[in-house]
């Protein structure tokens, strides 16, 4: 359980992922046209190479329980003040987050759905008073309808939009 | 001499004067909103135009996206989320600089270089006209090829320590790119059924899920405002300064911003990368790039609006548009009743003289309302960030929609925000991977032409090796500088030390 334990970190679950993405894209490439492959197959099979030493290596790092670490310009890398467990736990918290408003969006439309979550999102996570939360709510459904007129854009309906007739934005 | 002053004249009439400040202003509010880009404003503006007087309509469509490039700086630095895809490197080292506090000065500093390289483009393109076009034509597909080489070569420069996870960054890039129809026969990869991707993921669409998307949940997740500083700092002046002293800097990527757009073809996508990359290789004390350098804002900021004048070149004297935003512009012209092409030498060389007036005036304008607008814009680095989420959570699903108009956006600014986070949590070079999306189609489409039509002596051709000199060349030395510059010390990712 213990050696479980140490080599599934996320970090490594990534590296088998990419991995398996590019093994997999390297098979998928034999299936297509000789043209079509050529692009594809040789950066699969560069990157599988490279991917499996990149899984080796953080298997290691994980098993010794090794720190990775680089210098300068690689990019953005949070750096927390609270336990990475953490981190990941408000990260699905968030993720729940944008996958209700998702549902939503596919039961009530965008504009109504964004509508409510500008309110919900103001008055219980943020904070702010009912009368704020409000005001924000009709801003982001004011700002997505200039831009709907602007662009010619029509958001996407949910499935009460099938059932009742909503005035425009809402419908 | 006098028809130049003559279309001055022209454009400093009151009736044009207003149409290139409404460009210009719509340029700044588009290039403020995150993920809409040039593209987005000369669709909005091309119902506009029709029956317009063709300097009228000049000024509105230059006047805007002139000033894009200037204006998307404000979410790249303030927020980490690209502003449009001419914006994206400029986060590199602009967002960690409003983190500390800094975001005034690194504003200041990349609104001075985008006057200098608006200005500078506006320039090149008065310049060129006379020879643009023995120019162009030397660059032929294999050349192309060469250029979105150099584009990859960055990859290795973005990865920093890390050459591994970098270069499987930039050809996991390289896929994503790959995904839909293939360049070079009618065949569909990787679709997986999905009729969404047929047709590949667009561009927004991934710089808003490898950027923004991350950098908003980890800011919720802190639940702090954007800026580590209570204060705005007193940089103003002091970026100002910055751009001063780098002038070197800011002509050779402006130079670069300029060639990348003259090349039709290429894509102004990646000129940001281009130039972000060519500072880092030239430049010996280099570890603070990617923490807050002055110099990694500036070089993205002088080279994208350069572009613009650097892309008017091809499209206006061979009728071949240099970017996305250039190609809607032609459509403009045609509905105009304006032919581009050579010809628009000898008969319209007043509207040329149009065009590179409301280039430059656009920039100056653009630079100076973006100067007066930046304080009160930055003060929104120091509000806590959950009253921002919300509307950064609105503009996302918004900007990602408008792209294809379909669920699919959504959902794969979803898949790709997740993989954003990710790669950002464990150190995997997301700006690499950006690059290798957004050069995969030029790399194998040029490469296909190339082949068909020269065979493999397509590699003996001038200007290739010319170009794969300059790219040996520029990695020998920045292979050279990193090891004589050898760090003492290590930087331990919070993230790893606590998930070990």
């Amino acid at each position: 359980m213990i050696v479980i334990s140490r080599l599934l970190k996320i970090r490594v679950v990534f590296a088998a992922f990419i991995f398996v993405a590019f093994g997999y894209g390297m098979c998928e490439a034999f299936s297509f046209g000789f043209l079509a492959k050529i692009f594809p197959l040789y950066i699969c099979l560069f990157c599988t190479i490279l991917a499996f030493f990149n899984l080796i290596l953080e298997i290691r790092h994980s098993w010794r329980e090794a720190i990775d670490s680089g210098v300068g310009f690689v990019d953005l890398e949070s750096e927390w003040d609270i336990p990475m467990s953490e981190v990941i736990e408000r990260f699905c918290r968030y993720l729940l987050l944008l996958l209700l408003l998702y549902v939503s969006i596919w039961l009530l439309g965008y504009s109504l759905s964004i509508t409510i979550f500008l309110v919900i999102f103001y008055r219980f996570l943020t904070g702010t008073t009912w009368r704020i939360a409000s005001v924000a709510g009709l801003a982001g459904l004011a700002f997505i309808s200039l831009i709907s007129k602007l662009m010619v854009i029509d958001w996407p309906l949910g499935i009460i939009q099938n059932w009742i007739h909503l005035p425009w934005p809402l419908g | 001499m006098e028809i130049a002053l003559q279309s001055l004249r022209i454009i400093l009439e009151p009736s044009h004067f207003l149409m290139l400040i409404s460009g210009v202003l719509l340029g700044l509010a588009i290039g403020i909103l995150p993920g809409l880009g040039g593209i987005v404003g000369m669709t909005i503006l091309l119902p506009v135009i029709y029956g317009m007087d063709p300097h009228d309509a000049f000024a509105l469509l230059i006047g805007m996206v002139a000033v894009i490039p200037t204006s998307d700086t404000f979410p790249s630095v303030m927020m980490g989320i690209p502003g449009s895809s001419g914006s994206q490197a400029t986060i590199m080292d602009g967002y960690p600089l409003a983190k500390k506090g800094q975001a005034a000065r690194a504003l200041s500093a990349a609104f001075t270089a985008s006057l200098f390289g608006g200005l500078f483009g506006a320039a090149v393109l008065t310049a060129v006209i006379p020879i643009a076009r023995p120019i162009v034509l030397s660059f032929g597909s294999p050349e192309l090829f060469m250029l979105a080489l150099l584009g990859m070569s960055m990859v290795g420069v973005l990865s920093g320590n890390r050459p591994i996870k970098g270069v499987l960054a930039g050809g996991l890039g390289l896929m994503i790119g790959a995904l839909g129809a293939a360049p070079a026969l009618p065949e569909y990869r990787y679709y997986f059924g999905i009729d969404y991707l047929m047709d590949g993921i667009p561009l927004v669409i991934i710089g808003l899920g490898l950027f923004a998307f991350p950098e908003i949940i980890d800011l919720l997740i802190k639940g702090k405002a954007i800026s580590e500083a209570p204060t705005l700092g007193k940089g103003w002046l002091q970026g100002v300064k910055d751009a001063i002293s780098h002038k070197l800097i800011i002509l050779r990527c402006s130079v670069i911003g300029v060639i990348v757009g003259f090349l039709p073809g290429l894509g102004g996508t990646v000129v940001d990368w281009i130039s972000y990359g060519h500072v880092i290789q030239t430049t010996r004390d280099r570890e603070n790039f990617g923490k807050g350098d002055i110099r990694g804002v500036l070089a993205p900021e002088s080279s994208n609006n350069a572009k613009e004048g650097g892309g008017l070149i091809p499209t206006l004297l061979f009728g071949i548009p240099g970017s996305g935003s250039m190609a809607v512009f032609l459509g403009g012209l045609l509905i105009l009743g304006i032919q581009p092409g050579p010809s628009m030498v000898s008969e319209d060389i007043g509207l040329l003289y149009t065009a590179i007036w409301s280039l430059a005036l656009a920039n100056v304008f653009g630079a100076g309302l973006c100067i007066m607008l930046s304080k009160p814009i930055t003060r929104l680095t120091i509000i806590p960030f959950t009253y921002i989420a919300p509307f950064m959570i609105l503009i996302l699903t918004l900007a990602s929609y408008q792209a294809t108009r379909s669920w699919g956006d959504l959902i794969a600014l979803l898949i790709m925000g997740i993989l954003g986070w990710v790669m950002k949590q464990y150190g995997w070079p997301r700006p690499a991977a950006l690059i290798g999306y957004v050069l995969s189609d030029n790399l194998e489409t040029y490469l296909f032409i190339s082949v068909q039509r020269y065979g493999i002596a397509w590699i003996t051709r001038k200007g290739v090796i010319i170009l794969a000199l300059i790219i040996a060349i520029s990695m020998v030395l920045s292979i050279l500088w990193k090891t004589k510059k050898k760090p003492t010390t290590k930087l331990v990712y919070d993230s790893d030390k606590q998930a070990s």
